[in-house]
């Protein structure tokens, strides 16, 4: 039969987050890896999560009855990428393997300190921002790199009859590309996150110690405040105005130094997404012709590392199904990679939804870019435009066929 | 009061024909480096000579002045009047963590001391502009400084150092910026080169901001060979080898490094080379190092040429000086030697400033700016150390664009092509008698009636100078490379007067014009596409320099118009290439932040901490 020959993509439309299943015939029976699962608190689909779980479980039943999914694969910590996984339901599916970034490895010292600084400086922030009174739009953001300890847990310790976690790519040289008995005929890459010291850098969060000191100081009154000299040092600015005449400074330049550092909390908390987003797993199934790749939220760090080895460079020209790097912002897809090795038909997907807060996804230069390379290009939220032909539009999902 | 009449002349009290010239040098004490190291070695509180001048409390002088406002406790801390008699006969106030005034003391003299070198090295006295540079000592919390191009002011953080891996210093101890010599030098150095090329703060290519960087630790850290009696201590100490040893000298931020837990100092000077580096390395202090590196080997390989003679004299010939210490008088005659070396490296720095393009510099640039000063000043090279500095910058693979070799002759920049008119003549003899000024002690009279602002007569004679520019510039645009339906901008001019070596005095005349492509300005993220040309002329108002980069509608020949679409593409790579490290834009509100986001990911306030 001519349909069991190809694989099938299906986007579920969480809202602001990703959850991917893809279905790869065998011989006796459909094999399914479900690719992330979980929704932006500020970004809900349709309908609620709970209620897409059980779409999604309900949907990988087998013919005894039973959900079954032979790889779980979680991309990165990230709320948008796992919040669905919390639902204790997930201990009656069945799960060959759940595959996690190296990162996320129990025991290893680097992803340790890694996971350790991560969730350090998010849980700071969260606090910092919560007694600032931050805008929700912050919050959100500094939220989604909170350690989302339950949906971990399951995919650390839950699901039924798992018989393997993976953290990959494992240390060995070898282990850039594998295969399992769990997905025969499919070979995996794994393009990301790398070990290189240079993307390693990208995931730690930068130094700001000091100023996460700074916003929490303004939180306190006055006298809690870090003094640097003796109380008695101290001059009103009355008293130096009558004391010290000839320096001349106006209200404005006052404010403009007790403002230092104003917009630091902005930064911090982009930075912090953006060093978890480091973490991303980025794979690339390749079964016969169908190459699909899978980036997470890998940005340029883990791109630029993958881009630059020629093989995979050479692997990348032949993508033929792209899921779209963290909801199509500006820098989740480099340029290079759309205009240098997307040459060939291919399908991308891009699961986002508008939020008001942050207008500048999904990038509109992005999307046109790579609809001007092809008509294959859908979203999850909306058809914006009319999908092209092999496109099945559902309440819940969009779902395409890729040829093997 | 008898006192107060020799520090004020011209008061009536004393007879003017016995009237005491006042001193042109005022001794200050400041930490050679920092707290830190002043502790573990006593003779690291040392006390400089800065230029006398009449000071207000703050210190407030005629060109900076120190405001000790605390942003975090919203209070102000006594000001400090260095010309109190109490603290001229001890000749400065001594180091103490605790006082603030002390502080504000070790600012002012750091400050000065690097604007002197500024002025030393471009042979005119530095302004900025009419108006004082502002530094706040304890401005803010946090584990940074940083110069404010808006406010034009330095402003210092303070900060808790790390409750663990604190180095020598306390858990949780209060440490300050404003002490740290390598960060004052290093921030008023921002101030400086921003003062001379304001356009350098448009991030136009990955140069730009290393330049800033690299510049802003060179003058850090040479200034420390100037240090005497520290000098000769780490002479003494490393037994002559300043670089395989570890010192401070070539080390920068000692305290700030080990207080934030990084278990050293902030940056060192090495000679490492890899070529590769400048390719790899975007972080602008990390870019800023290679020029570091080059400079401080340039540096040392000459240092090295100048004592061979001493080692041979001292070694009997054998090259192998005897166990134990050195000779202090050999210690006295190296020191001399390594502050001659430095104090030439970090002129010839400085001087090549005059010889840059106005915008979108890069370290080739720089080279080339260097080369030729240096070569218009000192012909002969004596010590060779211009040509280990090519050599050196050769190594980390910094070369300049569209030069043919890298013989002196061809980087020395290209004279003017064709005939170009002279430079305005009414212009050279105004500029002739404002040089006279050069140098000349401010009276105390002087200094309070010109107050903070440029008096009326000298801001009618810059208009002027501004109009004769332009309209020179305008007649002269396409052999200028300008393009003369765009605005003209005079970015800078100036005259310097400077002795060379051989004794002669050589005059200059430089004036910096500017324009920019506004169509770009938005897609670039604010910082448009500029060009510009540097014009260097004699005193007889012949030109003697044209450094042009134009825009490819101003250049005028087929060379420069392809150098300029070269330019203008490297500039469109490299915002993309911050675009792709950026991790705020995706989550700005408004989408018109998009059209400032170079300028929002470039400024100096960025965290000293790599």
């Amino acid at each position: 039969m001519a349909e069991t020959k190809s694989i099938t993509v299906r986007m579920y439309n969480v809202g602001f987050g990703d959850s991917f299943l893809v279905m790869i015939p065998g011989a006796n029976r459909t094999h399914r890896v479900l690719v992330d699962c979980g929704a932006h608190s500020l970004g809900p689909g349709p309908v609620s999560m709970k209620e897409m779980v059980h779409q999604i479980i309900s949907d990988v039943k087998d013919a005894d009855g039973k959900s079954r999914i032979d790889v779980v694969v979680c991309t990165h910590r990230h709320r948008d990428h796992v919040s669905g996984f919390q639902n204790a339901l997930w201990n009656r599916v069945e799960v060959g393997e759940v595959w996690m970034p190296w990162t996320e490895h129990p025991t290893d010292g680097l992803a340790r300190r890694i996971r350790e600084a991560q969730s350090q400086r998010a849980q700071s922030l969260n606090l910092a921002l919560a007694r600032l009174g931050a805008d929700d739009g912050m919050m959100a953001i500094a939220e989604n790199s909170l350690t989302n300890a339950r949906a971990m847990q399951m995919l650390h310790k839950g699901f039924l009859n798992v018989r393997r976690r993976r953290f990959l790519p494992v240390e060995k040289k070898s282990g850039r590309s594998f295969s399992t008995p769990l997905l025969p005929n499919v070979e995996i890459h794994v393009l990301g996150p790398s070990r290189d010291e240079n993307v390693i850098r990208d995931m730690e969060p930068t130094k700001g110690e000091s100023y996460l000191q700074f916003l929490l100081s303004r939180t306190v009154s006055t006298s809690g405040r870090v003094r640097p000299f003796r109380e008695d040092w101290i001059m009103k600015p009355g008293l130096y105005r009558r004391s010290f005449g000839h320096m001349e400074l106006t209200k404005a330049q006052q404010s403009s130094v007790e403002n230092v550092g104003s917009g630091t909390d902005f930064d911090l908390v982009t930075k912090l997404e953006k060093a978890v987003n480091g973490t991303s797993l980025m794979l690339m199934f390749v079964c016969g012709r169908a190459h699909l790749l899978f980036s997470g939220d890998a940005q340029w760090g883990t791109w630029s590392a993958a881009l630059a080895d020629p093989e995979w460079s050479e692997m990348l020209s032949k993508t033929t199904f792209y899921k779209v790097g963290h909801h199509a912002s500006h820098n989740a897809t480099p340029r290079a990679f759309v205009e240098k090795h997307l040459s060939k038909k291919f399908s991308a997907m891009v699961s986002t939804r508008f939020v008001k807060k942050w207008p500048e996804i999904p990038r509109g230069p992005l999307l046109s870019a790579l609809r001007a390379r092809s008509n294959r290009v859908v979203r999850s939220d909306e058809s914006d435009v009319p999908d092209a032909g092999g496109f099945k539009r559902k309440p819940l999902y969009v779902e395409t066929t890729l040829a093997v | 009061m008898r006192f107060m009449s020799i520090s004020k002349p011209n008061s009536g009290m004393s007879r003017p024909s016995t009237e005491l010239a006042p001193p042109p040098r005022r001794p200050l004490k400041i930490f050679a480096f920092d707290p830190m190291l002043a502790r573990l070695e006593s003779t690291r509180v040392i006390s400089i000579p800065i230029m006398n001048e009449p000071l207000r409390p703050g210190p407030q002088g005629s060109r900076v002045e120190v405001l000790d406002y605390d942003g975090v406790n919203e209070c102000f801390y006594p000001a400090v009047d260095l010309d109190d008699p109490r603290v001229l006969m001890r000749g400065g106030l001594d180091p103490a963590e605790a006082d603030p005034r002390f502080h504000q003391q070790m600012v002012y003299a750091v400050t000065m001391k690097v604007i002197e070198n500024f002025d030393f090295a471009l042979g005119r006295r530095i302004t900025f502009r009419g108006r004082r540079l502002r530094l706040y000592p304890h401005a803010f919390l946090g584990r940074n400084a940083f110069f404010d191009p808006r406010m034009g002011a330095v402003l210092f953080g303070y900060f808790q150092a790390e409750r663990a891996r604190q180095g020598p210093n306390l858990p949780g101890q209060t440490i300050f910026t404003c002490l740290s010599h390598d960060i004052i030098a290093h921030e008023v150095t921002h101030a400086l080169v921003h003062r001379l090329r304001p356009h350098f703060r448009d991030p136009s290519n990955p140069d730009v901001y290393a330049f800033h960087e690299g510049f802003a630790d060179i003058v850090a850290i040479f200034q420390h060979f100037s240090f005497d009696g520290v000098l000769r201590e780490e002479i003494q100490r490393t037994r002559m080898d300043l670089l395989k040893q570890k010192t401070p000298l070539a080390e920068l931020a000692g305290e700030f490094g080990q207080a934030t837990g990084k278990g050293e100092a902030l940056r060192t000077a090495t000679l490492d080379a890899d070529p590769q580096q400048y390719e790899r390395l975007w972080e602008p202090h990390d870019r800023g190092s290679l020029l570091v590196a080059a400079i401080f080997e340039a540096f040392f390989l000459t240092y090295q040429r100048r004592i061979r003679d001493l080692l041979r004299i001292a070694s009997g010939g054998t090259g192998r000086l005897p166990e134990g210490d050195l000779h202090p008088s050999l210690v006295n005659r190296i020191a001399g030697e390594a502050a001659a070396t430095a104090q030439s490296a970090l002129t010839m720095c400085i001087r090549a400033f005059d010889y840059l393009p106005p915008v979108d510099v890069t370290f080739g640039d720089f080279l080339r700016a260097l080369v030729t000063a240096d070569v218009e000043m000192a012909p002969r090279d004596a010590h060779g150390q211009r040509a280990v500095t090519v050599e050196a910058f050769r190594r980390r693979g910094i070369y300049p664009e569209n030069v043919t070799s890298l013989a002196e002759v061809s980087l020395v920049w290209d004279p003017p092509e064709g005939n170009l008119p002279m430079f305005p003549t009414g212009l050279v003899e105004d500029l002739a008698s404002a040089a006279r000024n050069l140098g000349r002690l401010p009276t105390q009279s002087n200094a309070v009636a010109s107050g903070s602002g440029l008096s009326d007569g000298d801001k009618r004679k810059s208009k002027r100078y501004i109009a004769l520019l332009s309209s020179y510039a305008k007649a002269n645009a396409s052999r200028l490379h300008l393009d003369v339906k765009l605005p003209i901008e005079v970015a800078g001019f100036h005259s310097s007067f400077r002795v060379a070596p051989d004794g002669q005095l050589l005059i200059d005349i430089v004036a910096q014009f500017a324009q920019c492509d506004e169509s770009t300005k938005d897609e670039l993220g604010g910082a448009p596409v500029r060009g510009g040309t540097t014009v260097v002329a004699s005193s007889d108002g012949a030109v003697r320099y044209v450094i042009a980069k134009p825009l490819k509608s101003g250049a005028s020949t087929r060379v420069k118009r392809a150098e300029a679409a070269g330019r203008t593409e490297r500039q469109m790579e490299f915002v993309e290439r911050c675009d792709q490290m950026d991790a705020q834009q995706a989550w700005c509100s408004d989408p018109a932040d998009r059209n400032t986001r170079m300028l929002r990911m470039h400024n100096f306030a960025g965290l000293h901490s790599s």
